[in-house]
């Protein structure tokens, strides 16, 4: 592993401490679930909170702003990809074009619906009055992190650039907003089997 | 900071559990949820989106929670909480949320906005900023609960007025209004009101219910304070009630929060499991209609009809299909709003805002929405399942000219029982003839 490996590595582990920090945290605080007989299905509701109830079409909010919606999944997606490219990377050379070139697209796309996802936020006078500088960092630090993995593979001298954008995305995850990638699983969960339990979310409940 | 500002952050540190401190953490700040609140759709306002409604407990919850709230707070828009930031939160939790969780239903990350509501309206009634009349409300019921006999025989002689009522209604001097009765299946909690009472003695007896009356009424006011102690102490009374009789099961009447308390909360507030079921009526009626023990003529209710439904019974409650099971047997024209069910809008009264005179402007702007559902489904005639919710679209029905008329699905049900009964008796008896 080389240099840059071991920066890395270090990155990851502090994302690692600082979001394990978040977990007992969060498993320091009471747990109180629901002790009433219940109507549904907890089980079907987290596993619809995490599937169908993430579709464009599952909710009314998604269904109006689809393209918001839309754009902000692209930005996920391409964000996913980003790490997987940090994470290959060592192994550039050897991957199959196709693969590698699908991995150049979808970053490139995700930085792009970042960014546009940044335009919005200024652009628009709700969502500029709700953000904090936090946010506008953190989506452009992202942003950057993820049109810098597509860019390195197809101009290799900006390597370096990526590894510094990656090191400095990892460190901040758990200090801003992008933590929330770490909430998300417990806030739909809690979702799922609070509206699940009730009876009210489960495959084709909702939207009858 | 204030003896009160620290009061009341000592309170919300009491009840920031794993829910709302996951609900606190995860937004994004996206902004996607505005629409879905009925609050922010009919007013536009920005402060009355859910995010920043929520921003609000966030700021203080940042500041003492957040590294980076706590070295740079301009970063993360952290602050020390004042007084005058708890008077406004005051506003924004008691008046321009109602709990319904339309928001939750409808953000991508699961944010629950009336979980942080709920935790900001303990924390305000720790430090008495919670409405005066919810607090008087909820004290009222728990002295009611503390002196029944006070109270019990007067409400005897009511019942038994009700009764004869009930047999004239039905032309059936056998009906019976039983209180206090030991072993009974159902212990039917009403609402201090006749048309709560009435309709449901027609319509246990005919479809030979075994059931008692409850000496005391299903409204729970300590959980629009979110105080679990008050809430407590308010269903004690009907939990030591049904005990003593050793009834089955509770029946609440057709109220959305009493049914959310009982149903779903208050075996959190007692700690223990109960050894009766809770229902509401709405299930019990759905129930009789699908076992054929109710005749039901729906000629009697002809009027296009439609239903709201209640938060507190739908989204937060469960029961999406029961209503709608009652009313096409009870109803000839039965249509639905758009949205329904699980994303139906709050009416704008929930959360017991109807029950506080000083927001009344607030209300009725907030139930724009709804009123403008209700006048788009061309229904003259609106049911629902919850007091809260009648009393509010009547006042939306007055202020935005709707001209509808509002009922409660217990009173159809009756009228189609009514016009049944009337048929059989008139209709022509089978002649016996001769081979």
């Amino acid at each position: 592993m080389g240099i840059w490996g071991w920066v890395v590595a270090g990155a990851f582990a502090g994302t690692v401490a600082g979001l394990g920090r978040h977990l007992a945290i969060l498993l320091g605080r009471a747990y109180r679930p629901e002790r009433a007989g219940a109507m549904g299905s907890p089980a079907q509701g987290v596993l619809y909170a995490f599937t169908w109830g993430m579709m464009p079409w599952a909710k009314e909010s998604t269904r109006l702003h689809l393209l918001a919606y839309l754009r902000g999944v692209v930005f996920h997606i391409g964000i996913g990809a980003a790490f997987l490219a940090l994470l290959v990377s060592p192994w550039r050379a050897q991957m199959a074009p196709a693969l590698r070139w699908g991995l150049v697209a979808l970053t490139a796309v995700g930085g792009l619906a970042g960014f546009a996802g940044l335009v919005a936020r200024i652009a628009e006078a709700r969502l500029r009055r709700l953000s904090t500088p936090d946010d506008f960092f953190s989506v452009t630090l992202v942003s950057l992190f993820t049109l810098a993995a597509g860019a390195a593979w197809v101009v290799p001298p900006l390597l370096p650039v990526f590894y510094v954008l990656a090191v400095a995305t990892l460190l901040y995850i758990p200090f801003g907003k992008i933590r929330h990638c770490f909430y998300f699983f417990f806030s739909r969960y809690f979702f799922g089997v609070g509206f699940g339990r009730r009876g009210v979310i489960g495959w084709g409940k909702a939207h009858e | 900071m204030s003896e009160t500002v620290n009061a009341a952050l000592a309170a919300f540190e009491r009840v920031l559990d794993r829910r709302v401190l996951a609900a606190l953490e995860v937004c994004a700040r996206c902004g996607i949820c505005a629409d879905s609140c009925h609050v922010f759709a009919s007013t536009g306002e920005f402060q009355d989106t859910p995010t920043a409604r929520s921003e609000a407990v966030r700021r203080f919850y940042r500041r003492r929670h957040d590294p980076l709230g706590q070295i740079f707070p301009w970063w993360v828009r952290a602050k020390d909480a004042t007084e005058e930031d708890l008077d406004a939160l005051t506003e924004a939790a008691f008046a321009t949320c109602t709990l319904c969780q339309r928001c939750a239903m409808n953000c991508p990350l699961g944010v629950d906005t009336a979980l942080i509501m709920k935790a900001a309206r303990a924390m305000l009634t720790a430090v008495g900023k919670a409405p005066e009349m919810l607090v008087q409300l909820a004290d009222a019921a728990i002295v009611r609960g503390e002196n029944p006999d006070l109270f019990r025989e007067v409400y005897k002689e009511i019942v038994a007025d009700l009764e004869q009522q009930a047999q004239e209604r039905l032309g059936d001097p056998t009906v019976r209004i039983p209180m206090d009765k030991q072993g009974a299946d159902i212990l039917y909690v009403a609402l201090s009101g006749a048309h709560t009472i009435l309709p449901a003695a027609i319509i246990f007896h005919v479809a030979g219910a075994d059931w008692t009356l409850s000496a005391f009424e299903a409204s729970n006011y300590g959980v629009f304070l979110g105080n679990p102690e008050k809430a407590q102490a308010i269903a004690q009374r009907i939990v030591d009630e049904a005990t003593r009789l050793g009834v089955k099961q509770i029946v609440l009447t057709e109220c959305g929060h009493a049914y959310a308390a009982m149903r779903w909360e208050a075996p959190n507030w007692f700690g223990r499991d109960f050894p009766f079921r809770v229902r509401s009526i709405v299930e019990v009626l759905a129930e009789y209609v699908q076992q054929g023990r109710l005749p039901l003529d729906p000629s009697a209710n002809p009027e296009p009809v439609t239903y709201h439904d209640s938060c507190n019974l739908g989204r937060k409650g469960g029961l999406l299909e029961e209503p709608r099971i009652v009313l096409r047997a009870v109803a000839q024209n039965f249509r639905e709003m758009t949205p329904n069910r699980a994303e139906a809008y709050c009416c704008g009264g929930g959360g017991g805002l109807v029950a506080i005179p000083e927001w009344e402007e607030k209300r009725l702007r907030a139930g724009r929405k709804k009123a403008e559902q209700i006048r788009a489904s061309g229904a003259p005639l609106v049911a629902t399942s919850c007091e809260n919710c009648f009393l509010q679209i009547r006042d939306l029905s007055a202020h935005y000219h709707l001209g509808v008329e509002v009922t409660g699905l217990m009173e159809l049900v009756v009228n189609a029982l009514l016009m049944a009964r009337a048929k059989a008796k008139t209709a022509p008896q089978p002649v016996a003839v001769a081979a």
